[in-house]
C-alpha cells in the first residue's frame, strides 16, 4: 500500500480523526503503517515541579493526542537535574520538545546550535502579533528559537493588614525607604526578609538597585560584560547598599537559610516586606494568600526611569528532535490562549500573550496591570549574564551582604572574572 | 589442546577468572580517567569543540583563591572523617550479640547510609537552624543561643562534614561488622586461654585480625571525605560566600553551572593525584605488612 | 566471636545490655526521627518553623498517599528493582574473583591492577559523566536500564574488588597451602574454600552495593531519559520543587525509598555468622 505522506499530511488530521481506531485495531492486528504510526509520536521532557501544572499539561497532551492521533509521551525531571541533563540528551537523544529558560541561558544552546529555529512556528500562528515585546525573550539574532511561557514580576511584597495595623505605605522614595525601615524595626520587625543561602536572591537585589541608579542599558552593559565590575556607575548602588545593611535592613544570619524561610517570616508577619517573585505565595498558608500584596522596589535615583525584572521560561524545540514538524504542530495547540492561560494559571504566572483570559488571581491581574507601566525589562541577574560569571557574581554579592567591608576586594574579584570571561 | 591446557593452567585460570571484571572496568571507568586527564588539558564548555589550552587550567588553578579554600575545607572533612572508622568499630562491637532484637537494633544502626541525601541534608540543616534548630532548643534550655554554624565561615565546614560523618559512620560499621564475623576463631581462643581480655585482647588479638578490614574503612573513608559534594550542595551550597566550598563541589559548580569542564577536569585531576597518592601509601604499606606475615 | 557473647542464661544481663543498645540507637537516630515526624506532619507547620516539636495535625495518610500521586512511584521502584538485583549479582560475582586472583595469585603487576581498581573509584562522577555517557551511546545502551547496569557494575566492581580482595587476603594461608597440596585447582579453591569462608563479606558487599545502587540519582538521568526506565531515586526527587519543596511529602518518600535497602540488611543479617575454624572447611 503506498500512501504518499506529503500529500497526505494537510488532510491526515481529519483523516486520523476518523479512522484513529480503526487504525488501532489494524496495527494491532500486524497490519503496516509506517509511515504514519510512526511519524506522529511526540516526545516531551519537561522540568516541571507543580503538581497541578503536571496534570493540565497531561490533559492538553490526551487532549491532543484525542484530536491528531499522534502519541505524546512525556517525561519529567525534578528542577534541578534537569540542569544537568539536558546538557546531556540536546546532543545525544533530544525529545522533540523541552521546557527551559529564555534570554541568555536560552542564548546558550542557541549558540551551539542545540535548538531549533521556530520563526516559522511564529509566522504561522501570529505570535508576534499577541506576544509584543516578549518575543525579544526568545529571539536572537532576528530569529524566534523559543516560546515564552509564564513570567515572573519581581518586586517588593508585603502583607496589607500588617501594613493596615501599623498605617504603613510601600515606599516610593529612597527616604520613605530609609525611613520606613526604621519605622519596621521599631515594631520589631525585620524591614526586608532574605534568605540567600542559594546565592540568587543577592543577585536579584543588586539587579534592583542597579536597575533604579543606572538604568537598563547600563544594566545590561553589566550584564554583557561591558562594564567593569569597578567602574564608578557602580558606586553609589553599593553605597546606598551598605547604608541598608548597616542600618539592619536584612534578616540576621541570611547565609543560612533560603528563601523559603525568608518568605514564613514574611508570612509569620516577623518581616515587612520581601523581594520576590508572585511564588511568594508558596510560603504562605492557603488561608493568608488574600493578604499579600505588591509593590514596586522603590526609586533610588531620581529621574530614571521604570525598569523591573521580568523573567520568562521557555519551552523549545532542541535543533536534534526527531518529530520537529509534531513538535510544532503540539506546540501550537499548546500555545493557544485557554490552553496555555490554564496552563499558567496553575503556578500563578504572568502569561506571555496578552490574550488570554484574564486570570482568577488578583495577584497575576495587578501584575499585568503593572507591567504595563514598565519601560523595559531585564531578566535576572542568573540570566542576563554569562552562566560562570553568575556564579561569581552572586557569591560575591552574598559575601558583600555579610561583609560589607570587603567591597573593593570582592569586585576586584569579579572584574577579574569578568575579564577572564568576556575578554 | 588438553595438553597446552594442562601445562598452562596454572596461570590461565586466575587469568580468565580476572579477565571479566578487569575488561569491564578498564573500559568504562579507566577510560573515563584517562578522558578526564586528557579534558582537563583543554578548554571545553561540555557540548562543543574542545580548544588545546596546555597546562593553562592547572595555571589557573594554582592561583585561585577558591582552590586553596576548597583545599583547606577537605583536609577539615578529612580529619573529621577519620572519626567514623573507630566509631564504626565501636558500634560493630556493641552489636556483635546474639541475643533477640539484635537484628532490628543492628538494621537501625544501618539506616543512616540508605537516606536519601537531600533529606539527610536538609534534616541537619534544622538541627542547626539558629532560630527553631535542635542545638537551638538544647541550648535554649540554659538560655543561650546557638550560633548560626551554617552562615559563619569559621563553622561552616564543620557543621556540614558533621553532617557527612554520620552515614560513614554506618558504612564502617557494616565493613567491621562483616570483619568480626570472619575472625579465626581458633586465634580467639588461645587468646583466651592466654587470659587476654577486653581492651588487651582488642588491641592484641582482635585489631591485627582487623587489618584488612580497616584498610577498606579507611579507604573508603578518605574517598568519601574527599568526593562527597552533595551535602555540601544541599546544606550550604558552598557558603557563606564559598566558605565552605570543598573540591568536589568546586568541581561540580565549575562544571555544571559554570559549563567549565576543563577546568572542572582539572580540579578533578588534582583531586584524583591527591587521593591516589595517599592510597599507594597506605597501599605500600598493607602489602608490606602482608607480606610479612606471609 | 569476639566480644565474648553474653551467656544465654543471664537472662538480666541480656536484657539491660539490650536496653542499652536501645538507648544508643535512639541518640543516634535523632535525625531519623526527625524525618519521620516530618513525614507525618503538615507542610504549614515546617514553614512556620516546627521542626522537632510533636506535629500538632497528622497528615500521615495525606503525605504518604501524595508520593504516589504525585509521582509513579511505584513504576519507578520496580525499574530499581530491575536494575539494581542484576547490577548486585553482577558485581558480587566480577569482584569475588576478581579479589580472589589479586589476593592470591600474585603475579608481575598484579599490585599495579589492585592499585587501578582502587583508584579508579576516586574519580568525581559530574567529570566522567560525559565520557561514560558517550560510550553508552555508542553502545546503543542510551537510556535503557543496561547503560545503569553495566555503569553500576563496572563502578562498583572497583570497590568491591578492594573489599574482596582484603578479605580473601586476611583468610589463613594455611587453608590455601593445604588445598593446593592436595591437587585443588583454583577453580576448586575458589569454590569449597572461598566462598564458604567469605560468606559474611559477600553478605556485607551485597548490602552495601545494593544500597549505593538503590541510591543512585546522577547516573539515572545522565544515561536515561524516560520515566519508563528511571529509578525509585528520580520518583523522590520529582517531589522536589522548583522553589520550594514540600519536605514533609519529601520525607515520606525518603522512608519508603530506604525501606528495601533495610529490609535487605536485616534479611541479609543470616550470613553475619561467624565460625571461620579450620575444621570447618571440608577438605
Amino acid at each position: 500500500m503506498a500512501i504518499d505522506v506529503t500529500t497526505l499530511s494537510t488532510t491526515r488530521r481529519r483523516f486520523l480523526k476518523g479512522t484513529g481506531a480503526a487504525l488501532a485495531a489494524s496495527a494491532a492486528g500486524g497490519l503496516c503503517l509506517p509511515a504514519l504510526a510512526q511519524a506522529q509520536e511526540i516526545t516531551i521532557i519537561s522540568n516541571l515541579s507543580n503538581v497541578g501544572q503536571r496534570d493540565i499539561l497531561h490533559r492538553l497532551a490526551a487532549e491532543y493526542e484525542a484530536k491528531s492521533g499522534a502519541k505524546v509521551t512525556i517525561n519529567n525531571m525534578d528542577h534541578e537535574a534537569h540542569k544537568t541533563a539536558i546538557r546531556s540528551y540536546l546532543v545525544v537523544g533530544a525529545p522533540d520538545i523541552c521546557f527551559w529558560f529564555s534570554g541568555n541561558r536560552m542564548k546558550a544552546f542557541v549558540n551551539k546550535g542545540l535548538f531549533d529555529d521556530i520563526s516559522d512556528l511564529f509566522a504561522r500562528e501570529n505570535y508576534k502579533g499577541v506576544l509584543g515585546a516578549t518575543t525579544s525573550a526568545v529571539t536572537v539574532g532576528d530569529k524566534q528559537y523559543g516560546l515564552p511561557m509564564g513570567g515572573l514580576l519581581w518586586g517588593l511584597f508585603y502583607r496589607k493588614d500588617v501594613f493596615a495595623e501599623h498605617n504603613w505605605t510601600p515606599p516610593k522614595t529612597w527616604t520613605d525607604f530609609l525611613a520606613f525601615g526604621e519605622a519596621a524595626k521599631s515594631a520589631g520587625m525585620v524591614p526586608m526578609s532574605m534568605g540567600t543561602k542559594e546565592l540568587w536572591p543577592a543577585g536579584g537585589w543588586f539587579d534592583h538597585m542597579n536597575l533604579r541608579v543606572n538604568g537598563l542599558d547600563k544594566h545590561i552593559a553589566l550584564m554583557d560584560g561591558k562594564v567593569q565590575y569597578t567602574d564608578p556607575m557602580l558606586t553609589p548602588v553599593f553605597d546606598k547598599w551598605n547604608d541598608l545593611i548597616k542600618a539592619g535592613f536584612f534578616s540576621p544570619n541570611h547565609s543560612s537559610f533560603g528563601w523559603e524561610q525568608a518568605g514564613a517570616a514574611l508570612a509569620q508577619k516577623k518581616a515587612a516586606m520581601m523581594d520576590l517573585g508572585g511564588f511568594v505565595r508558596s510560603a504562605f498558608p492557603e488561608a493568608d494568600i488574600p493578604q499579600l500584596a505588591y509593590a514596586p522596589f522603590p526609586e533610588v535615583a531620581p529621574g530614571v526611569a521604570r525598569y523591573e525584572d521580568f523573567s520568562v521560561n521557555s519551552v523549545h524545540v532542541p535543533a536534534n528532535a526527531k518529530n520537529k514538524q509534531g513538535a510544532r504542530d503540539f506546540l501550537a495547540y499548546f500555545y493557544k490562549p485557554e490552553n496555555l492561560g490554564a496552563f499558567l494559571a496553575a503556578e500563578g504566572a504572568i502569561p506571555p500573550r496578552n490574550d488570554c483570559p484574564p486570570s482568577k488571581d488578583p495577584l497575576v491581574n495587578a501584575a499585568v496591570e503593572e507591567l504595563k507601566k514598565v519601560v523595559g525589562t531585564s531578566q535576572y541577574y542568573d540570566r542576563d549574564t554569562d552562566p560562570d560569571m553568575a556564579q561569581e557574581g552572586m557569591t560575591g554579592l552574598q559575601e558583600f551582604m555579610v561583609k560589607p567591608e570587603r567591597r573593593d576586594q570582592i569586585l576586584e574579584r569579579l572584574e577579574k572574572t569578568r575579564k577572564r570571561i568576556f575578554g | 589442546m588438553p595438553r597446552f591446557w594442562r601445562r598452562n593452567r596454572h596461570w590461565m585460570t586466575p587469568a580468565l577468572l580476572l579477565l571479566p571484571g578487569l575488561v569491564l572496568f578498564g573500559l568504562v571507568i579507566l577510560a573515563a580517567s584517562f578522558e578526564t586527564v586528557w579534558i582537563s588539558l583543554h578548554d571545553w564548555d561540555g557540548i562543543g569543540a574542545k580548544t588545546w589550552v596546555g597546562l593553562a587550567n592547572y595555571v589557573e588553578l594554582a592561583e585561585d583563591p577558591q582552590f586553596y579554600v576548597s583545599l583547606k575545607n577537605n583536609i577539615i572533612w578529612l580529619l573529621i572523617f577519620m572519626l567514623a572508622p573507630p566509631i564504626g568499630l565501636g558500634f560493630a562491637l556493641i552489636v556483635n550479640q546474639k541475643i533477640r532484637g539484635m537484628r532490628i537494633l543492628k538494621s537501625l544502626f544501618f539506616v543512616p547510609l540508605v537516606l536519601a541525601t537531600v533529606t539527610v541534608g536538609v534534616v541537619f540543616g534544622w538541627v542547626y537552624d539558629p532560630n527553631y534548630g535542635l542545638l537551638q532548643l538544647i541550648y535554649g534550655l540554659f538560655g543561650g543561643t546557638t550560633p548560626a554554624l551554617l552562615s559563619d565561615e569559621n563553622f561552616a565546614t564543620f557543621a556540614v562534614a558533621a553532617a557527612g560523618l554520620w552515614p560513614q559512620i554506618a558504612f564502617c560499621m557494616v565493613l567491621f561488622l562483616a570483619g568480626l564475623n570472619n575472625l579465626d576463631e581458633d586465634l580467639i581462643g588461645a587468646g583466651r586461654v592466654d587470659g587476654a581480655r577486653g581492651w588487651r585482647m582488642l588491641r592484641h588479638v582482635v585489631l591485627p585480625q582487623l587489618s584488612q578490614v580497616g584498610f577498606i574503612a579507611i579507604a573508603v573513608t578518605v574517598i568519601g571525605a574527599l568526593r562527597s559534594f552533595d551535602m555540601v550542595a544541599v546544606m550550604t551550597t558552598g557558603g557563606p560566600y564559598g566558605s565552605s566550598t570543598v573540591l568536589a563541589y568546586q568541581m561540580y559548580e565549575e562544571s555544571i553551572f559554570s559549563y567549565r569542564f576543563g577546568y572542572g577536569a582539572a580540579i578533578a585531576t588534582v583531586l584524583f593525584v591527591i587521593m591516589i597518592a595517599f592510597i599507594a601509601w597506605y597501599l605500600r604499606g598493607l602489602l608490606r605488612a602482608e607480606r610479612s606475615n606471609a | 566471636m569476639y566480644p565474648r557473647p553474653i551467656p544465654e542464661d543471664a537472662k538480666i544481663q541480656r536484657v539491660l545490655y539490650v536496653g542499652g543498645v536501645t538507648l544508643v540507637v535512639a541518640l543516634w537516630l535523632l535525625p531519623l526521627i526527625a524525618v519521620m515526624l516530618t513525614s507525618i506532619r503538615s507542610n504549614e507547620e515546617l514553614m512556620a518553623g516546627n521542626y522537632w516539636g510533636w506535629p500538632q495535625k497528622f497528615s500521615l495518610v495525606e503525605n504518604y498517599t501524595a508520593v504516589f500521586q504525585q509521582t509513579a512511584m511505584l513504576r519507578f521502584f520496580l525499574n530499581s528493582l530491575l536494575i539494581t538485583i542484576p547490577s548486585v549479582i553482577g558485581v558480587l560475582i566480577l569482584s569475588t574473583l576478581t579479589g580472589f586472583v589479586l589476593s592470591r595469585y600474585p603475579f608481575r603487576g598484579s599490585n599495579l591492577i589492585f592499585a587501578l581498581f582502587v583508584g579508579g573509584n576516586f574519580l568525581p562522577a559530574q567529570i566522567m559523566m560525559i565520557p561514560v555517557r558517550d560510550l553508552m551511546v555508542r553502545l546503543g545502551l542510551y537510556d535503557t536500564i543496561y547503560a545503569l547496569i553495566v555503569f553500576h557494575i563496572a563502578f562498583q566492581t572497583g570497590f568491591a574488588t578492594l573489599f574482596m580482595r582484603n578479605f580473601i587476603a586476611a583468610l589463613p594461608g594455611e587453608l590455601f597451602q593445604a588445598a593446593r597440596a592436595e591437587g585443588a585447582s583454583p577453580a576448586q579453591v575458589l569454590r569449597h574454600v572461598v566462598v564458604p569462608l567469605v560468606r559474611p563479606a559477600l553478605a556485607a558487599l551485597a548490602i552495601l552495593t545494593f544500597t549505593f545502587i538503590w541510591n543512585d540519582y546522577f547516573w539515572a538521568i545522565v544515561l536515561t531519559q524516560s520515566d519508563a526506565v528511571k529509578p525509585v531515586t528520580a520518583g523522590l526527587n520529582n517531589l522536589r520543587g522548583e522553589w520550594t519543596s514540600a519536605w514533609n511529602i519529601v520525607s515520606a518518600a525518603t522512608i519508603f525509598v530506604a525501606l528495601p535497602p533495610v529490609v535487605m540488611f536485616f534479611l541479609m543479617q543470616k550470613h553475619f555468622i561467624s565460625g571461620l575454624t579450620m575444621g570447618a572447611v571440608k577438605g
